[in-house]
């Protein structure tokens, strides 16, 4: 697998080189770019330091290959006849400007998986708009529903549009690999990260088109038609998460709280003896007013103010409730779960430093991932990729890298 | 002719319920596969309840959501309390190439279709599990829905402003994220077996999939023992970076300027040629120190134009602008359009429904969405007779043990 992409593609190759692809990372002279963003390790600076680099790249191998050169575009249409998949993510029309696009490298690949990931797709009006994360996160109608509603919407403050882009293009290269397993033919794979981050605003993008209301964003929480549910609750020592909501399998979870509540002491006969599976609907319809579903909340904040984080989880787990603590990064860290499950996998780096890396995606009873490679250091495997497996002489290398190719 | 769908050979038992879930067989439904959807009437999906709803009618049928997440399937209803319908299950246990189930643990156990289970009836059933927290651990039990994943993930506390409580992301974060993790996932195992002939299990932890999208601060944590708090729409690489305010109610539009030459060009558009040629703002550092005055500059001059006309007039001078889009615009959006990403499908009770195409193109063998989400039980006859070959006679027989129920 040649991975030529930059940060907007780089966790595509590293799914599928954690599936145990034989990913070669494909860098200008230099080192790419992403090594000269922070945060670093340590603090320090450096092309082997950048985490956003380290995090991304694991899994796979690197060489530097200058693509702007005839020679250097020349030796990567060499190891794509050899490659099962490429993945680029540069702006539509820049490959074919070097002819490495799709239909220049399909004559002499014709089983090439050809992975592009870019913002707005291959084509189309907006094709060439200038982008970045939060203006993506605006284009797919995620923006809109994430902030508080008397000011600007925000969005995540770790940029994710590339992310899902990346995800959705590692399962696309599957099928299509798989596809190919019976046809023997390759194809292009188009995504757009405009696209992909919208799944994330749970079809709410669909409102205009089937004639429903809009959703508004809300603090904390989500507005359901007339309904506020609020998702961020304060307790007696920092923030959970809590889900008060009705239906036959949702309302069964609310009862239950209830029932622990009354238990408590902390609500009413009457709110206990309350059909909460039913409640949402009659709320729709009328039978019950706001203002109970109000005064209902409230009860449940009250109570809430009184437990700890850690109190509540206990409770959550015990009586199966729907309440987690909202984690910090630190929290996630030490979350008895991911420990328990030997998750965090600690990887050595060049120099010293030991990192510690979320760990397989997935667990499968057949071979597990493992994090098999760090992140490669600039040129690291030139001369076993271009040497020994392209098959290029030590006169060869010593000219490329002479003449600024590799 | 098209070419044949990549996973028409590929047939799957799913017990995937609510968003994260179905939201891999949805996939594999776009691209061929044969899905057939397990309900029970007497627990039907959650996603049912949550709109957007067509005409704002909260129906059984007129979920968007639940649309969006299950065009392509075969819906049946089983009562899996009735012998007589876990024995239709093994028998689809017997057709399929996959079964799933994003369940608690101890659901599949008890009606004894646990792996082990599973792959006595069919030794080389591939299966994923997708749970919150995963089939292990002291937290394996934790049911839930993805909001509360992305609470213990550490998402709520990156989307909020510095003086306030955190707004949290929309609705249930890692379910949106969780998905393509399976698919590819899944998809992995379907090659290994086709080339192998061997199945397999696979254990998802939703979580455990959706911190790959923190990897960074997870590790600069770690390393570093930098904790990250909301900082609204603040970026350490662009300045200015924000949202805009623009006329209308709630609208809004999105700039993000990274090099000296956009800031000018921002000024040029905004006909600001002092603030153009202050020198305090040719840099990056200058701009990001002075980021306030600069966002009430952009706001003063953004809030009386429609979000985009600012949005044009900004790309065609090189800047990243987009208007914030809501339902509305998304519905205009000519790139979206452009790319068919809104369809509109045939459901059999509902009439005319609309879902969100494929969110990848494969050039040679591009998505076929042509049916909507099923109705309740809507395949019940289809899935024993056509699928399994029953007779009509059996049928009928399992209808009368309510087996559908």
């Amino acid at each position: 697998m040649l991975d030529l992409s930059t940060e907007r593609g780089f966790l595509c190759g590293q799914i599928l080189g954690d599936l145990g692809a034989d990913v070669i990372k494909i860098e200008p002279i230099g080192g790419s770019p992403a090594r000269a963003t922070g945060p670093f390790v340590n603090d320090a600076p450096g092309p082997e330091n950048a985490i956003g680099w380290l995090a991304f790249n694991r899994n796979k191998r690197g060489i530097t290959l200058n693509l702007e050169h005839p020679e250097g575009r020349e030796l990567l249409r060499r190891m794509a006849a050899r490659a099962d998949f490429l993945i680029e993510s540069e702006n539509p029309g820049t490959m074919a400007t070097r002819a490495l696009d799709y239909p220049a490298l399909r004559e002499a690949s014709p089983a090439l998986v050809y992975v592009s990931i870019t913002p707005f797709g291959q084509d189309g009006p907006r094709v060439s708009y200038v982008d970045s994360d939060l203006i993506l996160m605006a284009a797919g109608g995620v923006l809109i529903l994430s902030g508080d509603e008397d000011r600007a919407p925000i969005r995540m403050s770790v940029p994710q549009a590339y992310l899902h882009a990346s995800a959705d293009a590692a399962g696309a290269a599957l099928i299509a690999y798989y596809e190919r397993l019976n046809s023997g033919e390759g194809q292009q794979i188009d995504v757009a990260a405009q696209e992909s981050i919208g799944l994330a605003g749970q079809s709410t993008a669909l409102a205009a088109l089937v004639n429903s209301d809009e959703t508004r964003r809300m603090a904390g929480g989500a507005k359901m038609g007339p309904i506020r549910v609020p998702l961020v609750w304060p307790c007696k020592d920092g923030l959970v998460s809590c889900v008060f909501l009705f239906g036959a399998a949702i309302g069964v979870f609310s009862r239950r709280l209830v029932d622990h509540m009354f238990e408590q002491g902390a609500c009413s006969r009457a709110m206990k003896d309350t059909d909460w599976i039913g409640y949402g609907a009659r709320l729709l319809s009328g039978e019950e007013s706001m203002a109970n579903y109000e005064r209902n909340k409230e009860v449940i904040a009250a109570f809430l103010m009184t437990r700890t984080k850690a109190e509540l989880f206990e409770i959550a787990r015990a009586n199966n409730l729907l309440i987690a603590p909202i984690a910090t990064i630190e929290d996630v860290r030490q979350n008895p779960q991911f420990i328990a499950r030997e998750y965090w996998q600690t990887v050595a780096h060049p120099g010293g430093a030991s990192l510690t890396y979320p760990g397989p995606f997935a667990r499968f009873s057949g071979k597990p991932i493992t994090y098999r490679r760090r992140a490669p250091m600039v040129g690291e495997h030139n001369r076993e990729v271009l040497g020994a497996e392209l098959g290029l002489s030590s006169e060869e290398i010593a000219n490329l890298t002479r003449k600024g190719i590799i | 002719m098209a070419a044949k769908l990549p996973l028409a050979d590929v047939k799957v038992l799913d017990f995937f319920w609510v968003l994260a879930g179905p939201g891999i067989t949805r996939s594999l439904a776009d691209y061929g596969a044969t899905v057939v959807r397990v309900e029970a009437t007497t627990r039907t999906d959650p996603v049912r309840t949550v709109g957007p709803f067509k005409d704002n009618q909260v129906t059984q049928e007129g979920s968007a959501l639940w649309w969006n997440n299950n065009a392509g399937k075969y819906g049946i209803t089983l009562d899996m309390g009735k012998p007589a319908a876990r024995a239709v299950v093994h028998d689809l246990v017997r057709w399929a190439d996959v079964v799933t189930d994003s369940f608690s643990p101890k659901a599949m156990k008890a009606w004894d279709l646990d792996y082990d289970a599973l792959r006595k009836i069919k030794p080389d059933i591939i299966m994923i599990s997708s749970c919150l927290m995963g089939q292990t651990g002291p937290l394996a039990r934790f049911a839930g829905f993805g909001n509360l994943a992305a609470a213990l993930c550490g998402f709520y506390n990156l989307v909020g402003w510095p003086d306030r409580t955190p707004s949290g992301p929309f609705s249930a974060y890692t379910d949106y994220i969780a998905p393509r993790f399976g698919l590819t996932a899944l998809m992995a195992a379907l090659i290994h077996r086709k080339l192998t002939g061997e199945g397999q299990y696979i254990d998802q932890a939703q979580a455990e999939s959706a911190l790959h999208f923190l990897t960074v601060p997870l590790v600069d944590n770690a390393v570093n023992g930098r904790e990250y708090n909301p900082v609204a729409n603040y970026d350490a690489t662009y300045a200015p970076h924000g949202v805009y305010p623009a006329a209308g109610d709630d609208r809004w539009v999105a700039i993000a300027c990274r090099t000296e030459d956009q800031w000018r060009a921002i000024c040029a558009t905004m006909e600001q040629s002092a603030l153009a040629e202050d020198p305090r703002y040719r840099t990056f550092a200058g701009r990001q120190n002075d980021r306030a005055a600069l966002d009430l500059a952009i706001s003063a001059w953004t809030r009386h134009l429609e979000p985009q006309a600012i949005e044009r007039k900004l790309q065609a001078v090189g800047v990243a602008a987009y208007t914030v889009q809501n339902t509305f615009d998304l519905a205009a959006d000519p790139q979206l359009a452009h790319r068919g990403h809104f369809i509109e499908v045939p459901h059999s009770t509902v009439g005319k429904t609309c879902v969100e195409n494929s969110r990848f193109k494969l050039s040679r063998t591009p998505a076929q969405v042509t049916r909507s989400a099923p109705a309740l039980g809507e395949y019940n006859q289809y899935v024993l007779g056509q699928l399994l070959g029953y007779s009509e006679d059996q049928v009928s027989q399992l209808a009368v043990e309510e087996i559908f129920g």
